[in-house]
């Protein structure tokens, strides 16, 4: 094929994403600084100045970075044994880790209402061995949030992971331990710095998953609003699209410096990677 | 008292077939040894055993006098050179170099003297700020030694050391690799299934068959007086005939085969009247034209050239004769032609007994 027109593979692509997410963004983005026929940042200026707004907008990050963290501390060591085991048993692990992403976000929520709501499973189970007598208030809370999507993004933090884990050459830790390095110091030095691309992966897509998440939050989290469920009431119940269009940008703007700082994150730990 | 000591080693992946079953090993200090065999034979599962990657089903490993077999990899010292370099991407040279003394809590400021040092015997001074995916191949095995011999280790194990690298650089390498073994007077054991290049760098070499050592020697001795069929075949005899012994006096052997009387110099531990296979290189028997009514020597025999192949200083012949076909090398010119009648003589100092394999 003439190098020339290589190019041309991508235009479809090019024109379905410019016609349908840049020039949408750039609608929304631009009508953020337009108010009343001329340009201006008041918007800006009273949002970031109201403490019902603000208050949101650190709940959600809050709340992103709390299910970010989780997802890896539970997903690294789960990922780092199924990277290691043989074909068949590694493929039957990342089925069951991808299993739960055939269940609709609604379902999933529906059933964790069913589990921690104040007469729901675990409550009962609390009060039946005696530890409580009162029921806990587990749902509407931003914890009752991070569970619900810790459950959500979990896979996709450890299938992320056992994508780059696989390719670690076992004999680098071989090789650590031969140079006297404990199996726990050869995990940290070795397999964590390599895991670094993976981890900032799944990391973003859990961040920014969690930032933009609205069925979770608004099942699990009742009255305590995030970015996503604002927006939404700003939007279509209050018609209020000015103000949604400064919500839009400030979670653009977000998820764009969260990935700035993930990358300097994966530099600083792994220069090579 | 040996530096190293396998005594009646088991080793089995998975629970299932022992890959060595009550091996042995003994190795002296300072001595480079050699294990060589075909795939499977147990060598690199020897060398891993002995690194400690490997756990034993049973037997026991002394290093020292001291047993061995139950301590863990980091805390053995030993220095282990692997067949990929097994170099850690994400440092540079320098902290490649530098992890196994990092490990061991040695300060910051002899750290920084110890690391040129070494990189400056594996002639790799200067490199230390570069990336090890930066390196051509020779110079990241040549920074994988330099990583393993900076923490002084008690023992060094090669893994295939060379095998990643072209036939020129390998060559190279090799007479490195000895250089460095012999200027620090290390105790080295030496994976490799290339015999050239583990006989020339080799204190001793033990040819390895099926989790077995078949010939611990060293290499000249190995090369000359193989002990068994599966050794001698291994290091390139091609020539395998049928004898049995009549009389051993003197060190001398009497040979019969097919009516046929032979000599040969006793060379390794055989009975009278048991057979065994006599195998003699190409290149060390004599031959000559077929010359009616002529006095035959000893150790000849009568032969038609079956099949001439050219080799590029020499022709390879195979020669049918009443004990078989024989393959010799010679380089008369002209040369000889298909059917022609040949006398081959058998020299008695090459013609070697071995076990039937």
């Amino acid at each position: 094929m003439n190098k020339k027109y290589f190019y041309l593979l991508l235009l479809p692509c090019f024109l379905f994403l410019l016609i349908f997410m840049v020039i949408p963004i750039l609608v929304t983005t631009l009508s953020s600084f337009y108010l009343d026929g001329r340009i201006t940042l008041e918007g800006y200026r009273s949002f970031l100045t109201d403490h019902y707004f603000l208050n949101i907008l650190f709940r959600t990050l809050r709340i992103s970075l709390l299910t970010t963290t989780i997802c890896i501390i539970l997903g690294f060591p789960v990922a780092y044994y199924v990277s290691k085991l043989n074909v068949k048993l590694k493929f039957i692990f990342i089925a069951a880790a991808v299993f739960p992403l055939l269940i609709s976000p609604v379902v999933r929520s529906f059933s964790w209402m069913a589990i921690l709501g104040r007469e729901g499973i675990f409550n009962t189970l609390l009060k039946k061995i005696g530890i409580i007598n009162e029921p806990i208030q587990f749902l509407y809370t931003e914890l009752a949030i991070v569970i619900g999507l810790v459950h959500l993004f979990l896979p996709l933090m450890i299938i992320a992971l056992i994508g780059v884990m696989e390719n670690i050459d076992y004999d680098l830790v071989k090789a650590a331990q031969s140079l006297g390095a404990s199996r726990f110091t050869s995990f940290i030095k070795i397999v964590f710095p390599l895991s670094v691309p993976g981890l900032v992966v799944g990391s973003v897509l859990v961040f920014v998953g969690s930032l933009t998440a609205y069925t979770t939050p608004q099942l699990l989290g009742g009255s305590r609003r995030v970015m996503s469920t604002l927006l939404y009431q700003q939007s279509l119940t209050l018609n209020n699209w000015y103000t949604a269009s400064i919500i839009a940008t400030i979670m653009i703007v977000a998820t764009f410096i969260i990935i700035g700082i993930m990358n300097k994150i994966a530099q600083k730990l792994n220069p090579k990677g | 008292m040996s530096l190293i000591s396998l005594e009646d080693v088991t080793v089995a992946y998975d629970n299932k077939i022992n890959i060595l079953e009550k091996f042995n090993l003994n190795v002296e200090k300072g001595k480079l040894i050699s294990l060589l065999g075909p795939s499977g034979c147990g060598k690199t599962t020897t060398l891993r055993l002995i690194a400690g990657f490997l756990e034993a089903k049973a037997g026991k490993f002394t290093f020292k006098d001291k047993n061995y077999t139950n301590i863990p990899v980091y805390r053995r010292n030993f220095g282990f050179v692997f067949q990929n370099y097994a170099l850690f991407p994400h440092l540079n040279v320098f902290e490649n170099v530098a992890f196994g003394l990092k490990q061991r809590k040695v300060p910051k400021s002899e750290i920084r003297k110890r690391v040129p040092e070494m990189l400056e015997l594996v002639d790799l001074n200067g490199f230390e700020d570069r990336f090890v995916t930066e390196l051509s191949g020779g110079q990241r095995q040549r920074v994988a030694i330099a990583r393993a011999l900076v923490i002084n280790p008690d023992l060094l194990l090669f893994d295939e050391p060379l095998s990643n690298l072209d036939a020129n650089l390998r060559i190279a390498m090799r007479v490195e690799i000895r250089r460095i073994q012999q200027e620090l007077g290390i105790t080295s054991i030496y994976v490799s299934h290339d015999q050239e290049e583990c006989f020339s760098i080799s204190d001793e070499v033990a040819i390895m068959n099926k989790g077995v050592i078949e010939q611990l020697d060293s290499p000249s001795v190995i090369y000359k007086y193989p002990k068994t069929e599966f050794v001698a075949r291994f290091i390139g005899f091609t020539n395998f005939i049928d004898f049995e012994v009549e009389s051993s006096e003197n060190g001398k052997l009497l040979l019969n085969s097919n009516h046929s009387k032979f000599r040969a110099l006793k060379t390794n531990d055989v009975k009278v009247n048991k057979s065994y296979k006599g195998v003699i290189r190409p290149e060390s028997i004599k031959m000559k034209s077929y010359i009616e009514n002529e006095k035959q020597s000893e150790n000849s025999i009568k032969g038609s050239i079956k099949i001439s192949t050219f080799l590029g200083g020499l022709h390879q012949y195979v020669v049918n004769t009443e004990l078989g076909e024989i393959t010799v090398n010679s380089d008369r010119e002209p040369p000889y032609d298909a059917g022609e009648n040949v006398i081959l003589s058998l020299p008695e100092d090459k013609l070697v007994l071995v076990e039937k394999g």
